[in-house]
């Protein structure tokens, strides 16, 4: 049973984190194996590069012994806690996966051929195996093609999806290829942070039983019937906490028979439960002081209002207020570097907010309503309070999976490394619009959404995620191709020619680390 | 070459001046031609250029905004009216406008002016650039149960679906649909009636733009799946589709681009 945290409870926690750096988790990045049986603090705090992210459980202390989150579920020894790892704001960051492979050698229920390997039939002791998940902390996400709907039948889709490059070997195998008995196409992404669940479940704003970006029905809790917002995955192919959790149960952990039950409601409940937030900055200090900003810290992300948008002067993305806009002079040089910092950061926030640019050529926001080109800001398409995500059904295609945005390897003469990530040619079949920024024949490393949608519209659209615990958490987009926020920054400064100076693009990179 | 006598250039440049000079004031004009994007110091308007004159179509707002701005890469159709306002950004208003943006791609359209200070609107636009201050976006958009209050469910009601040329449903159907499947619900609806149509675009130039072939007919089915989809199962739909394209007259083309859905009530007195 859990119990909904009290704002006397969140005020003990404040004094407790106020008084002492980390918690009685501590602040190294610690690795929960399935079965670990430990007891997971109502706060944990971890180390990370730009400081320390906290992991709030409004329910109490979990006993995680027999919990099904953190037990092994399925064949392969994994649980949900593998992939979403409290010290990665519930994700898992490409250092811990290295860091495990050493501590193990590769042996660790992470590294599962199922979906730990480029394809499963690959040798599994030898790294380059696992070279996605290594160098950029990608799973493999096996899908059929042409894709199903809900109740199971196929849906014709309205382009051809054609491999034109396959290093991984996986889509063009006779066992686990597009040609195989059962055609499956396999792309590689990132796993999402299983925190924050309450925003990004949300029934609020924008939620609404037709998709606000192309009139389409949205996806229903097979429960309740209620609209989902669809903003759980990179493809939004599951409504809702339970039908993901008993989807990855089958898949990523290899369970024979259904996640049903006591079981899953254990996962969902606790999942619920979770906040995740940067609690302490290396430069700007504690992010959870009282009168600090409204916006930061996982004590004020667990109390914010979910369902919001934030895209204005009212509620704010991430409301920071005035606080540090303009901190005095210190006599000591750690207080005076802390200052800097922290109006640094606001002044990020204001690049988030304000600092408009040409917003050009990206599907489901250039094309509902906002004109192509639109100026506008990041707080335009990133504009759920307190969560940077979309607080409407969120994917677009901004270009991190398409050609010719996304990163690819460069081919030259010297230059030894291959690309690693397939490519397919997408061609929009006669008859059906044609893209309409890319037009009718184009690349993709991921066709995103359209694996689920099957609309060539939706080719290379990728949910936005939350921008909380990003500093516990790289790499970043659905396909790790940004190792870090200055390379994840870089993409959109070169996407939309924003043209950041140096001081914006640190000022920004500040205020994302210590969301 | 013969040099033109003075004459002939005078008359020329009379009959390019006619040619420039801009329709009188309630004039409909229709035209396909590449959107033009001005900047300014706050939104950014659309203009759009024809036989020599330019026309202001829309600034730059929200997705709730009565016309949404095309798109750089496509052409746009033009159908609207000459209006007697001030001119914006350069351009001659039209007002009313609707907007349909080619679905082809053309590199060609590609403009975006920088701002000029004789460009710059006199007036507040409705939202800045970025964040609004205060009024949300979708503001226009009806969340679900947004009927008004006094709908009457016990008596039949009809809704009216309108496209861009050649347009199946897309973001601004959305309320629309929420309000059908609200309707027919809270009605308890034992039948729904949709009717699609195919139009046509006569162009001030005299040329007639038809849209694509069964449009009508995929109209009214995309509707009926649509609302399918979103739970609307028990119910019948009776299907019907028009072509009304030879009814095109270059004023009301764009209204004719349509589907009507009338619900029954079941909750008839």
């Amino acid at each position: 049973m859990t119990r909904k945290i009290s704002a006397i409870t969140l005020l003990s926690i404040a004094a407790f984190t106020a008084g002492v750096a980390g918690s009685a988790e501590g602040p190294d990045a610690r690795w929960w194996s399935p079965g670990d049986g430990a007891t997971l603090p109502q706060l944990a705090t971890y180390a990370n590069p730009f400081g320390e992210a906290a992991i709030l459980n409004t329910g109490g202390p979990v006993v995680t012994k027999g919990h099904p989150f953190f037990e092994p579920i399925g064949e392969n020894g994994r649980a949900c806690v593998t992939c979403h790892q409290p010290a990665n704001a519930m994700s898992i960051s490409v250092d811990m996966i290295r860091r495990r492979w050493e501590e193990t050698n590769g042996k660790d229920p992470l590294f599962a051929p199922v979906d730990g390997m480029n394809c499963p039939h690959l040798p599994p002791e030898d790294p380059k195996s696992h070279s996605l998940l290594l160098d950029r902390g990608l799973f493999r996400i096996f899908l059929p093609w042409p894709p199903r709907a809900p109740d199971g039948s196929t849906i014709d889709p309205e382009f051809t999806l054609e491999v034109v490059r396959d290093p991984t070997g996986c889509n063009t195998h006779p066992i686990y290829g597009l040609k195989s008995a059962n055609p499956t196409v396999s792309v590689y992404r990132r796993p999402r942070p299983v925190a924050n669940m309450k925003y990004v479940t949300h029934q609020g704003f924008g939620v609404y039983a037709f998709i606000g970006k192309s009139g389409l029905p949205a996806s229903r809790d097979p429960e309740t019937g209620k609209p989902s917002g669809m903003n759980l995955l990179s493809d939004a192919r599951h409504p809702t906490l339970a039908t993901q959790a008993a989807d990855a149960a089958a898949t990523h952990l290899q369970l024979k028979g259904r996640l049903e039950g006591a079981r899953l409601k254990g996962i969902v409940d606790f999942e619920k439960q979770l906040f995740a937030a940067q609690t302490r900055h290396v430069g700007a200090g504690d992010l959870m002081e009282e009168n600090g900003p409204a916006g930061l810290g996982v004590l004020n992300l667990a109390k914010g209002r979910e369902g919001v948008l934030g895209n204005n002067t009212t509620s704010f993305v991430i409301p920071m207020g005035d606080s540090w806009k303009k901190l005095p002079e210190a006599q000591d040089a750690a207080t005076q570097a802390r200052n800097r910092m922290r109006e640094s950061i606001a002044r990020g926030h204001d690049v988030f907010m304000f600092r408009t640019f040409w917003i050009k050529d990206a599907m489901h926001l250039n094309t509902v309503g906002l004109g192509n080109p639109t100026k506008r800001t990041c707080a335009t398409c990133h504009g759920m309070h307190m969560m940077g995500m979309d607080v409407a059904n969120g994917w677009m295609d901004i270009g991190t999976t398409n050609l010719p945005w996304a990163r690819e390897e460069p081919l030259n003469p010297w230059n030894d490394r291959k690309p690693e990530l397939p490519l397919f040619r997408i061609t929009c079949k006669p008859g059906v619009p044609p893209h309409p920024f890319l037009g009718r024949v184009f690349y993709t490393q991921d066709p995103g959404r359209a694996l689920i949608s099957g609309k060539c519209n939706e080719v290379g659209t990728i949910v936005m995620q939350q921008l909380r615990g990003l500093a516990a958490r790289a790499p970043y987009f659905s396909n790790g191709s940004a190792a870090s926020l200055r390379e994840m920054v870089d993409f959109y400064d070169r996407r939309f020619n924003i043209g950041y100076t140096d001081r914006e693009r640190e000022d920004l990179i500040n205020f994302l680390s210590a969301l | 070459m013969k040099p033109l006598p003075i004459v002939g250039l005078v008359a020329l440049c009379m009959s390019q001046w006619a040619a420039a000079a801009p329709p009188a004031p309630g004039s409909h004009l229709s035209f396909v031609s590449c959107p033009i994007v001005r900047d300014t110091k706050t939104v950014p308007c659309w203009l759009a250029e024809h036989e020599g004159e330019t026309y202001f179509l829309t600034l730059q707002t929200d997705v709730s905004a009565p016309v949404n701005p095309p798109w750089l890469g496509h052409k746009v159709l033009v159908e609207g009216v000459v209006s007697d306002e001030p001119g914006i950004c350069g351009g001659v208003v039209l007002k009313p406008v609707a907007l349909s943006v080619m679905q082809e791609l053309d590199a060609s359209c590609n403009t975006i002016l920088p701002a000029e200070d004789r460009y710059e609107l006199t007036f507040e636009p409705p939202r800045p650039p970025g964040p609004s201050r205060g009024r949300l976006a979708f503001g226009g958009f009806a969340p679900p149960g947004s009927l008004p209050d006094d709908t009457d469910f016990t008596a039949d009601r009809r809704f009216t679906l309108q496209y861009e040329f050649d347009g199946m449903v897309g973001f601004r159907h959305a309320p629309t649909l929420q309000q059908i499947l609200d309707f027919a619900t809270q009605a308890k609806a034992r039948e729904l009636r949709i009717v699609g149509y195919r139009a046509a675009s006569r162009l001030s130039n005299g040329q007639t733009m038809i849209e694509r072939e069964d449009i009508e007919r995929e109209r009214a089915e995309q509707i009926r799946e649509l609302l399918k989809g979103a739970g609307l199962t028990q119910v019948r739909y009776r299907l019907e589709w028009k072509d009304v394209a030879a009814s095109a007259d270059g004023k009301d083309d764009a209204a004719n681009r349509r589907a009507e859905v009338l619900v029954l009530s079941g909750r008839k007195r």
